[in-house]
């Protein structure tokens, strides 16, 4: 009877010891770069912080290389070893992304294991170093963006959507043609329904700090997203967001949030401008615009689109959306680009360089109607269309600066000068002959004063007035009825007489010139002598 | 030679194993207090033997199973008697880890090998001078309850280092495993009747004297 006591003592002393043995499950054998934080007998295997098993010895490998880790897995848990079963080391990390696995710290690391799908048997793996992405048992949307550089956007950083946490990057890539990046995100679950088709993902790493002609923008999301980059995602206002994205699905992300809003449009249009002056201050990026309306991007700035040589323009790709365009075009909505683009130029469509800010002095690229520019056509270079293009602003002020100083440049200056010299010179000489005479007119002047000061001048009035009166007199005597012509007329009789006698003088002296000494004797002609009259 | 005094089992005087009442054992009950009356415990040897294979048999997994687990800062250590011991050692705590291998691993050891030494004499097998057997007997009785030690100082250690994440200690299926060892240990020493001991002597005295000796029972 006591002996049951025994039997039952084995009993339950072999179960023990067999529920012991038996609760061991298969050896795996994990093979780890490192036995970093890996101790034999208390690093413990886990699954979703259930312990599965427990590291029962290290080895270095045959090639001193890695170090092979012996898994004592739990009976329970034999099934979770698949192919594609995953296996790395959970250490604290401490981050600026994330702060987890902090209970390593104090328990010391442990190893993590995720079961794959495949089919069970294999008990050989190789371990992970880092922690691959997000289980992938976990739900959630698991998406791809793509971004033309890294920037501060890291493994791990957060996913925003409103402010909100709701997933994060998991891995980044260099795309296989090296000329993007890529992201794997990964979004919970419950906010998966959020991203649409037209969603628009943007990086709100850091601290975005914008300068533009209206001031200083500084933007930053949270101090995490500051330290740790971060993308946030939501839909423009106006734009449909359109059925809940897939898995899988590829977003690009653009550098910031205003890019993302600006993407709004649709791009269908490509357009090539060939400005004469430079484009220093014109970026990758900048905004072409309407009447101040954003309509497109500058895409790409390059002398490949010009076939080679001569021309030195400058050519600059945009892109833009030509709904807005059309808008502004009365009547013709319809019809296809290239016909719409070339009525638009008809009308005096132009592109022009205006400034954005004149402290940094970045352009960007104003579309407008000229309607007095001169006419032009649409020309076509390789695959794009050219709109012609005008110099605005500082440029038209230099330009028509230039035109007048070339109208200048061709005066017939030096003639001119030439001309004036002489001139001047003779205008030197005459104004010293001028100087000469002036003096003598102030000599002149100085003796008329005196003379007009002269006592004897002040009296000449008078005199002349005497005078005057005297001559009036005269004058009268000498008019009609004047005694003068009756004394006139017996003088001219008297001067007759005498004229007579003279002549006859004359004559007597033509026929005998003796007779002024001899006189006159009477040669024997009588000469009848009239008695002479005493008046 | 001393005349021998009169033994009550020779006279058939049975002391009932309760209210210790002497009474002949041919009345069947205590007068007293209504138990059976044996001469001698029953089956003495054989329970004695009985339980202290069941002993040996728990002594196994008591241990090989962790006796407690210590979670220190999230350092989990599930150690066993010989493993707590040598951590002792180590860590230069030589009283306790002395204290130790003698509460838990001499001491039990050395019980169940006394008793199946005594059971032995018991029965004849081995013929120790009584006075040996008296001096193990006795040590036998002294040590039997200093081997809960063990036991104690894990239930006291689960019972109060329960300090959350900084330490906590959980008893494990070896503590459970050694409670039964000494349990069962001291059942049996309790079932060994030690006068069968000196029934034994007397068997061999009488042998040499030739006298006849009633049989044990």
């Amino acid at each position: 009877m006591v002996w049951v006591v025994p039997i039952l003592a084995v009993l339950i002393g072999g179960w023990l010891i067999y529920q012991n043995l038996a609760s061991r499950g298969p050896i795996a054998q994990v093979s780890f770069e490192t036995a970093d934080g890996i101790a034999a007998g208390k690093t413990e295997v886990r699954c979703r912080s259930v312990r599965v098993g427990m590291v029962k010895d290290l080895e270095l490998t045959a090639d001193l290389k890695a170090v092979t880790v012996s898994i004592q897995m739990d009976r329970h848990a034999a099934g979770l070893l698949r192919e594609d079963t995953r296996f790395w080391v959970v250490r604290p990390r401490v981050s600026a992304t994330d702060i987890s696995g902090l209970g390593t710290l104090l328990t010391g690391a442990y190893i993590e294991l995720e079961p794959g799908n495949g089919p069970q048997g294999p008990t050989s793996f190789l371990g992970l170093e880092t922690p691959p992405p997000t289980n992938r048992n976990v739900p959630g949307r698991r998406l791809v963006l793509t971004a033309d550089e890294a920037g501060s956007l890291l493994v791990g950083s957060p996913v925003y959507f409103l402010g909100m946490e709701v997933g994060r990057i998991e891995t980044r890539d260099l795309a296989p043609d090296g000329r993007s990046v890529l992201y794997n995100a990964f979004i919970r679950q419950e906010f998966g329904d959020r991203v649409r088709e037209n969603t628009r993902f943007w990086n709100t790493s850091g601290v975005d700090i914008s300068a533009g002609a209206t001031g200083i923008k500084v933007r930053t999301p949270s101090f995490q997203a500051m330290l740790a980059g971060g993308a946030s995602f939501g839909t423009p206002d106006g734009v449909d967001p359109g059925k809940p994205a897939p898995d899988g699905m590829s977003f690009k992300l653009y550098p910031d949030e205003d890019a993302a809003n600006s993407s709004l449009f649709n791009p269908t249009l490509k357009v090539l401008l060939l400005f004469e002056q430079s484009v220093r201050g014109l970026t990758k990026g900048a905004a072409v615009e309407f009447r101040g309306i954003p309509i497109g991007r500058v895409t790409n700035i390059s002398f490949d689109y010009l076939p080679s040589g001569k021309d030195s323009r400058v050519p600059v790709l945009v892109e833009i959306d030509p709904s807005l365009l059309r808008r502004s075009l009365e009547g013709r909505v319809d019809g296809t680009d290239a016909k719409f683009l070339s009525t638009a130029v008809d009308r005096g469509l132009r592109g022009a360089l205006k400034t954005e800010s004149f402290i940094t002095g970045t352009l960007f690229v104003d579309l407008a109607y000229y309607p007095d520019a001169a006419a032009e056509k649409l020309t076509q270079y390789g695959d794009y269309t050219a709109v012609p293009t005008v110099p605005t602003g500082l440029e038209q002020l230099e330009l028509k600066v230039t035109t007048i100083l070339n109208k200048i440049q061709a005066l017939p200056l030096d003639d001119t000068m030439g001309k004036i010299a002489k001139a001047a010179e003779e205008a030197a000489t005459t104004i010293a002959a001028a100087r000469g005479t002036l003096d003598e007119i102030n000599t002149t002047a100085a003796a008329a004063r005196k003379m007009l000061e002269d006592p004897e001048f002040r009296g000449l009035p008078t005199d002349l007035r005497r005078t005057l009166d005297d001559l009036q007199k005269t004058v009268s005597s000498i008019g009609p009825d004047g005694s003068m012509q009756g004394d006139l007329m017996r003088t001219l009789d008297e001067l007759r007489a005498s004229l007579r006698s003279i002549k006859s003088l004359s004559t007597s002296i033509d026929e005998k010139p003796s007779s002024l000494l001899w006189g006159r004797d009477s040669s024997g002609n009588p000469v009848p002598r009239a008695p002479r009259v005493k008046h | 030679m001393t005349p021998r005094l009169p033994r009550a089992i020779d006279q058939g005087l049975a002391s009932c194993h309760v209210c210790g009442k002497v009474t002949p054992v041919n009345r069947g009950r205590c007068p007293r207090c209504g138990e059976s009356l044996h001469l001698r415990k029953p089956l003495s040897v054989q329970r004695t033997v009985a339980l202290l294979l069941a002993a040996l048999a728990l002594y196994l997994p008591a241990n090989m199973l962790p006796v407690m687990t210590i979670s220190e800062l999230g350092d989990v250590m599930a150690s066993t008697i010989l493993e707590g011991m040598v951590e002792f050692w180590h860590r230069e705590a030589y009283p306790i880890a002395i204290v130790i291998f003698v509460a838990s691993i001499m001491i039990p050891i050395v019980k169940i090998v006394a008793l199946v030494w005594l059971c032995a004499a018991a029965t004849g097998k081995v013929h120790p001078s009584p006075r040996v057997l008296g001096r193990i007997y006795w040590f036998t009785e002294l040590l039997g309850r200093w081997s809960m030690v063990d036991i104690f100082v894990v239930s006291i250690l689960v019972a109060l280092v329960q300090f959350g994440a900084y330490m906590t200690v959980t008893p494990g299926p070896g503590a459970l495993a050694f409670a039964g060892v000494v349990v069962l240990t001291m059942f049996a020493a309790m079932s060994f009747d030690p006068r069968l001991l000196w029934d034994r002597l007397e068997i061999l005295n009488a042998s040499e004297t030739l006298q006849p000796t009633p049989n044990r029972e």
